[in-house]
């Protein structure tokens, strides 16, 4: 085809568009980082390592340094400062378009030689200026770590005035945060301190009752401009254990005083410091969180679910990748974790923690729900709305400039100093530390999904490059209406990262406090539109080492319309803005505002409140650690107590309860009766039982109520041990439970249990879920079913009645129901590695697995509950099936399943089972290489180092042969569902993501808000796990309130009531005297009862 | 005339030239030389941290192949068969009966490849079996025509010893429920700074070559435990403080050198080093090899005192932590801490295990039993084991001097009680006088 000259030329102008076109929709997304040539940030904080300077010298060698951002000359524009830890510190003014220019010289700001670490931007004068406070550390005299605070004195001159102002403090500091504590109008300041020696464990007794005056944290009050050190008399702690690398302040309490969050480097707590607005401060968190994460490092404090609460997150150094795990743990040392807690150090776990606030100091940590909690070694946290869609997404830095922890490498040092002893050299140190590896990764930027959950977006967002990174901040550095970023490198130029995601519509607040603090530092700005609000504190010391633009900066999304703008100045004063149009920077003025208090929002009356009767019964710890016995289990199956179930043992109307026991505590009965309890004398246990589970039925038609109890539990019962055996109590008529002989003897540990007419004979038979074997897990013993002859005798016909000879797996949880509505009961299981499966009885003669026609896509899960309730009011029966949860190291899909591989492989005489699980796309073991070897003598010689254990897939470990030799077992989800019954197709549908933070072990379908509709109560958590998967602690008790439809809702727990901390185990209804009362069986703790109002 | 004797003389010497260079190997120091090869199989011990029981054991199977090599080529030695009174009396070997040239390189070489079997890193050894292997050619040792069937020979002896260690318990060890400290007064809990986890708490169940019977081996019993001032146990508590308080400088070095501790740990930060040594069985295999060299001892002898003492510390170790585990009892440095000084720290890393006995006690006595036994009291030696790290060489007058030494060292070293290096003595003794008594001639 013959072309003209233009129509040549509009192909290619329309090719150009095309490609033009593509190019920007590429780029629509993310971040990218400019050229330094072309922004003209040339700062690189670069180490000299050498035989003075290096890790082994000074502890911190490689943390990197910090970087603040702020309008220092007050031209609208975002200006930048970097602290060099060896080399000088840059200022750069921003002259607009990503163009920046070096001013340290003409600013004098260029600072010590000495090791320099934060920096923060504050008007600490009060003049409507920016300062600049930085700090400084490092191994040299007292004069080379005296802060500087340079005053600004406009037009990018500064001078530092540190001296004048007292606040030339020479402590090892890594940043200073300035806040208005005492809400007197003008900024004091949290110095945030380290110390540059690891105190050795004979003197942490001795250290927590002094005051280390390098080391130890500190509070200074403004007064009037000269700051006065109130650490003692404020219970700022200023140990030598203290080695604080992070600081963010937030009004945690949401009492208007403004607290803070201190986290600290190994083994010393965080703190979170409470203000009692009184001019003092106390750590409350031991009683606020469950558990905390170990090196803490930096952190951030912010709304991630705009529920108007300030969430928690604290950074720590767990990899994401399985060979970098690999290489870092080493053998689990459970009596070094019981003497941590012992000597108050706390429950610390190596991983990054969001403490999700639920409301009333309620927290549950969900890091790794949110998919947040592996980042590497990691430095700076910043939520922040990169895509203006009105969630906060998140920026984590992270790198460590070598590979410290690599257990080969403290292996090979130590083999390193016996050569050169044995070679007659002298070991160079230096040397050493100059071999060992160095592996830059990425920094993860994750987006906020809005359900508690975020997304890596590193590689498609502009954060695949791997390098060394420490301190970061945001602000809007081109004034274009989304956050850019700034990184600082260690070894390499700082970067500046344009935000390129698509045009959406935001709003930024610019505060102008009425006092000296200038800035409104403690505000809090609430923003609704579109009838969602979100929440931002004024606090620029956040992440690591650096803060952030004191300009707030809300996303709108697609929303243009603002609705109300609600802004509380630090000292209570509060106003109430409307018509705002989106898209612009507002001043907001504190002197506009009125004297009044902002609305407190009305208390919603919980659903639920606690009675405050005596307990009836106080569970005992099974106080065994199973892992002693079976060291590659993962959770601790001795832990099952209490259980509860209810009959009315003597006809008087009266409920019995049944309190399960454990192996040194026998179980109870206790009546309920006019709102007191009392023991009920016609029932005597055994301490020698772990009960799993219990059933209150009239067994031999006399119509005296019996009682049937399941043996359970691991503890140290053998095999052949006659306390696995399950028992059957008769009712003598009178009411009191005589232990009948006659129940056949099999023993296994017992998981659950359902009474049902099997034979369809008119007598209820017994179907036993077994468990699990002591000692031999997780091969699966035989289940049962026992057939009643309608006098109380069980005969075992578990052979003609069960498939698979009834070994249908490790049966945790059973209901029994009419699936096919042929009148006869079927049943459907559930269970550790095992699909949820539906047992039909055909015929009155057997069950047959009928799973598939009932399920079209099989749920292999960690089930630990299951329950029936007809939900949507149709007359049919629903399932909930109770799952691990997704709150764990462990993720489970169709593409990635969970793997248990059970054998004797080394011939030994013990069961060796080998976890498998995904960790990115590929799956390996999960032992560690200790906790391998430790089991397995023959893996000794395999795997004689950490590397070549890292790489390690299970088909390096056993051979083809001995893998379809072994049990294997298998999970494809860890997620909860609701099974709706759809005319005899269960349809699954996850329940809703706070309900999949924990493990979920008890069910109550109940209608709780009286709107014809059930709602669900759910229970769990896991506490007793090995170190490394941590406790499982998120669950506070959870109410969901069903609407009939299958969709629920969770409740906080100021809304339901429940603020349950520990292992729910068991939850019973008793409806008595038109009350309904609801019981808690928690492990190790009293019943609770919650009465319905 | 004179043509013609010159000429056989010219014959004859050359005769006699070829002849001497066909048999004339350079000579070897055997003690030197086998000390030096063990001394690869202890590196490697100390790359894997080996804990002491499990280094007494992988010493006793190593040095039993050399020792088996020369019993199967005929050897003869100065006292009696060393399996006669084990529990190995019946073992028959299945082993080509031909004479070896050089069993004295076989035994070496079986030696390192049984090294090689029963260390996790073992495989370090390969080199060393080829440095071996090259030497010894060298030297004409071993022709390279012969080389073929000893090597046959090494991996064939390997293969039955392995076997014999296959059935000793070690393999069961890791079924056992893991050692849970009591947190009772007076028990052992992990001791700082890394608080590692108890060693080898079933080691009694791993069978014993000479003592049939573990039970007739405990020692006394110990002090029970009580802070009352005035009781037994209190007087030595306050012995171990006040002593380590006012050590003299001989006294810390004597601490030094008897310390023999694989995993001392140091911590930087977050960086835990282990920072390594030989452990008490190497010590005393060490000795053994010092003595065998100073008295030139020949390659079967050599190898019978080595695997004597080999033998003798595996069950020394297995008795010595049989009563460890059985008492249970705390460190000195754990009561210490505890009730009235929380500063205090012995000079020596606590091992990670529970007193009583001490095991340097308890093994260097036995040791010192059966070497003086073999090459008689008074026999004055200079302990050079601890060169390395950087100690000098010290002299002993007597191997029984030296164990006492070793004993009272764990005194000065802050790490054991008085009544625990006593009876741990006494417990040694026992043990060496026994196997001596059964295998003297």
């Amino acid at each position: 085809m013959k072309m003209t000259n233009s129509g040549f030329l509009k192909c290619l102008i329309g090719y150009c568009f095309i490609l033009l076109h593509f190019e920007v929709e590429a780029q629509n997304q993310g971040f990218e980082q400019l050229n330094s040539r072309r922004s003209g940030v040339s700062f690189k904080n670069q180490l000299s390592e050498n035989a003075n300077n290096n890790i082994l010298r000074y502890e911190y060698f490689y943390n990197g340094a910090g970087v603040a951002v702020g309008d220092l000359d007050n031209d609208g524009l975002d200006d930048i400062f970097f602290t060099g830890n060896m080399v000088s510190n840059k200022v750069y003014k921003n002259l607009g378009e990503f163009k920046f220019e070096d001013k340290t010289k003409s600013a004098g700001v260029a600072g010590k030689e000495s090791w320099t670490t934060g920096v923060s931007m504050a008007d600490v004068n009060g003049d409507g200026w920016l300062d600049i406070y930085v700090s400084y550390s490092g191994k040299g005299n007292t004069e080379s770590r005296r802060n500087e605070l340079w005053i600004n004195q406009k037009n990018f001159i500064f001078t530092d005035q540190a001296r004048e102002f007292r606040l030339d403090d020479a402590s090892n500091s890594t940043q200073g945060l300035f806040f208005d504590f005492d809400r007197d109008g003008d900024l004091d300041l949290f110095l945030l301190n380290h110390h540059i020696q690891v105190i050795s464990e004979i003197e942490f007794a001795k250290a927590r009752q002094v005051r280390h005056p390098e080391a130890g944290d500190k509070l200074y009050r403004n007064d009037g401009g000269k700051f006065t050190d109130i650490s003692d008399q404020a219970g700022i702690k200023g140990y030598s254990l203290g080695f604080g690398l992070g600081v963010v302040a937030s009004d945690i309490n949401q009492d208007g005083w403004v607290d803070l969050l201190v986290s600290n480097d190994y083994i010393e707590p965080d703190y979170l410091y409470i203000n009692n607005g009184d001019g003092t401060f106390t750590d409350r968190l031991s009683s606020k969180f469950q558990h905390i994460s170990h090196f803490s490092m930096g952190a951030d404090i912010a709304d991630i679910n705009n529920d108007g609460l300030p969430d928690i997150y604290t950074l720590d150094m767990l990899p994401e990748d399985n060979q970098r795990q690999k290489l870092l743990y080493g053998p689990e040392n459970y009596e070094q974790y019981a003497l941590m807690i012992q000597r108050g150090f706390y429950h610390q776990q190596m991983r990054n923690m969001l403490q999700l606030n639920q409301g009333d100091e309620l927290f549950s940590e969900i890091g790794q729900l949110a998919g947040i909690s592996n980042t590497d070694w990691s430095w700076s946290a910043l939520f922040f709305d990169a895509t203006n869609d009105g969630f906060k997404d998140l920026l984590v830095t992270n790198g460590y400039y070598r590979d410290y922890t690599n257990r080969d490498f403290l292996k090979y040092k130590g083999d390193y100093y016996f050569k050169q002893a044995v070679a007659g050299e002298k070991a160079d140190t230096l040397q050493l530390v100059t071999t060992m590896t160095s592996t830059p990764v990425h920094n993860y930027l994750f987006e906020n999904k809005g359900d508690l959950t975020f997304q890596d977006r590193s590689m498609d967002w502009g954060f695949g490059e791997k390098n060394f990174s420490s301190g970061a901040a945001y602000a809007d550095l081109d004034n274009d209406g989304d956050l850019d970023l700034v990184i600082n490198h260690l070894n390499e130029i700082a970067g500046i990262y344009r935000n390129n995601s698509s045009k959406k519509n935001f709003l930024k607040i610019s505060l102008a406090g009425s006092q000296a603090n200038t800035k409104g530092i403690g505000s809090k700005v609430m923003l609704t539109s579109d009838g969602k609000t979100q929440t931002l504190e004024q606090q620029p010391v956040r992440g690591f080492q650096s803060s952030v633009s004191p300009i707030l900066h809300f996303g709108l999304g697609e929303s243009s319309q603002i609705d109300s703008i609600q802004i509380v100045w630090p000292n209570g004063q509060s106003e109430l803005l409307t018509n705002i149009a989106a898209n612009q920077t507002l001043e907001i003025n504190q002197l506009s505002a009125a004297k009044s208090s902002p609305e407190s929002k009305s208390a919603a009356s919980p659903l639920l409140s606690k009675s405050s009767n005596p307990t009836p019964f106080t569970s005992k710890a099974a106080g065994f650690n199973d892992f002693k016995r079976q060291p590659l289990m993962l959770t601790m199956p001795s832990y099952v107590s209490p259980i509860l179930a209810q009959g009315d043992l003597n006809n008087d109307g009266n409920s019995e309860v049944f309190f399960g026991g454990t192996k040194g505590q026998a179980a109870e009965i206790w009546t309920w009766q006019s709102g007191l309890w009392s023991p009920y004398s016609g029932f005597r246990s055994s301490p020698e039982f772990t009960d799993a589970v219990a059933i209150f039925e009239d067994f031999n038609g006399d119509g005296a109520v019996d009682l049937f109890v399941g043996s359970g539990g691991f503890q140290d019962y053998i095999g052949s041990d006659e306390s696995l055996e399950d028992r059957i109590y008769l009712n003598d008529g009178n009411g009191k439970l005589i232990k009948s002989l006659t129940f056949p003897s099999y023993k296994f540990s017992t998981g659950t249990a359902v009474a049902l007419d099997a034979n369809g004979d008119g007598f209820l038979d017994l179907f036993v879920g077994a468990k699990l074997i002591p000692g031999k897990y997780p091969i699966i013993p035989q289940s049962k079913l026992l057939i009643n002859d309608g006098k109380g005798n069980f005969s075992d016909q578990t052979a003609a009645f069960l498939p698979k000879e009834g070994k249908l797996g490790m049966v945790t949880a059973s209901v029994g129901m009419d699936l096919n509505s042929d009148g006869v009961q079927d049943l459907v299981l559930a269970g550790e590695f095992m699909n949820l499966t539906f047992l039909v009885n055909s015929g009155k003669s057997h069950f047959e697995d009928q799973s598939s026609t009932y399920l079209q896509e099989s749920l292999s899960g960690w089930w630990g509950s299951l329950s029936k309730a007809d939900m949507d009011g149709d007359g049919d029966f629903d399932l909930i099936a109770g799952n691990f949860g997704t709150n764990s190291q462990l993720e489970a899909s169709d593409e990635k399943l969970i793997r248990l591989y059970a054998a004797d492989f080394d011939e030994n005489g013990s069961i060796d089972p080998i976890l498998e699980c995904f960790i990115g796309d590929k799956a390996y073991p999960y032992p560690s290489r200790d906790e391998l070897l430790d089991q397995m003598v023959s893996m000794r010689s395999r795997f004689t180092d950490y590397a070549s254990y890292s790489k390690a897939t299970v088909n390096e470990l056993f051979s083809d042969k001995e893998l379809e030799s072994a049990q294997v077992l298998e999970i494809n989800t860890m997620e909860s569902f609701y099974l709706e019954n759809q005319g005899g197709k269960f349809i699954p549908k996850m329940l809703p993501k706070l309900a999949q933070s924990f493990p979920i072990r008890a069910i109550l379908p109940t209608d709780l808000n009286g709107d014809g509709s059930l709602d669900l109560i759910l229970g769990g958590n896991e506490n007793f796990t090995r170190i490394r998967i941590g406790m499982i602690d998120a669950g506070l008790g959870l109410v969901l309130l069903g609407d009939g439809k299958g969709n629920f809702k969770p409740l906080s727990p100021s809304e339901s009531g429940l603020a349950i901390k520990g292992d729910i185990k068991a939850i019973l209804e008793l409806n008595t005297e038109g009350v309904k009362q609801i019981l808690f069986g928690i492990h190790q703790q009293a019943i609770e009862t919650y009465q319905l109002k | 005339m004179k043509k013609q004797y010159s000429i056989s003389f010219l014959i004859l010497a050359f005769f006699l030239a070829t002849g001497s260079a066909f048999k004339a190997k350079k000579p070897v120091n055997w003690p030197k030389t086998y000390a030096e090869q063990l001394f690869h199989i202890t590196e490697v011990m100390v790359t894997d941290v080996a804990s002491p029981p499990v280094a007494a054991r992988i010493y006793a199977y190593a040095t039993l192949a050399s020792y088996l090599t020369m019993r199967e080529q005929g050897a003869e030695f100065k006292h009696q068969p060393l399996l006669d009174a084990s529990y190995l009396t019946d073992l028959k070997l299945e082993l080509p009966s031909d004479q070896l040239q050089s069993p004295e390189f076989a035994g070496i070489l079986a030696m390192l490849k049984v090294g090689e079997a029963i260390m996790p890193s073992g495989y370090l050894l390969r080199e060393k079996q080829e440095k071996w292997i090259n030497e010894s050619l060298k030297a004409k040792t071993i022709s390279k025509k012969e080389l073929g069937n000893h090597v046959a020979f090494a991996n064939d002896l390997t293969k039955q010893v392995m076997a014999i260690a296959k059935k000793d318990g070690y393999l069961q060890l890791s079924t056992f429920t893991r050692y849970t400290p009591k947190q009772d007064p007076g028990f052992w809990y992990p001791t700082p700074p890394a608080y590692m986890a108890a060693v080898e708490p079933e080691w009694k169940t791993i069978r014993p070559f000479f003592i049939q019977n573990l039970s007739e081996f405990e020692p006394k019993p110990m002090a029970t435990f009580d802070l009352e001032k005035g009781s037994s146990f209190e007087k030595q508590l306050m012995e171990v403080y006040e002593v380590t308080n006012k050590l003299s400088a001989e006294e810390k070095l004597i601490a030094n050198f008897w310390d023999c501790n694989p995993f001392k740990v140091e911590f930087s930060g977050h960086m835990a080093m282990g920072v390594k040594k030989i452990s008490p069985g190497g010590h005393w295999m060490g000795i053994a090899g010092i003595a065998a060299v100073k008295e030139a001892l020949s390659f079967a002898e050599t190898a019978y005192v080595h695997a004597l003492v080999g033998l003798t510390l595996h069950d020394a170790f297995t008795s010595c932590w049989k009563a460890k585990y059985e008492t249970d009892r705390i460190r000195p440095e754990t009561v210490i801490n505890q009730t009235f000084d929380p500063t205090w720290k012995p000079l020596l890393q606590t091992p990670p295990f529970p007193e009583y006995t001490s095991g340097h006690s308890v093994i260097s006595r036995a040791s010192a039993v059966v070497l003086t036994g073999y090459f008689g009291d008074n026999f004055e030696f200079i302990d050079t084991s601890e060169l390395f790290f950087g100690l000098p060489a010290r002299p002993f007058n007597s191997f029984l001097s030296a164990s006492e030494e070793a004993a009272v060292s764990r005194l000065y070293g802050g790490i054991h009680f008085r009544d625990s290096i006593e009876n741990g003595l006494s417990q040694g003794e026992k043990i060496g006088e026994m196997i001596w008594r059964k295998v003297r001639k």
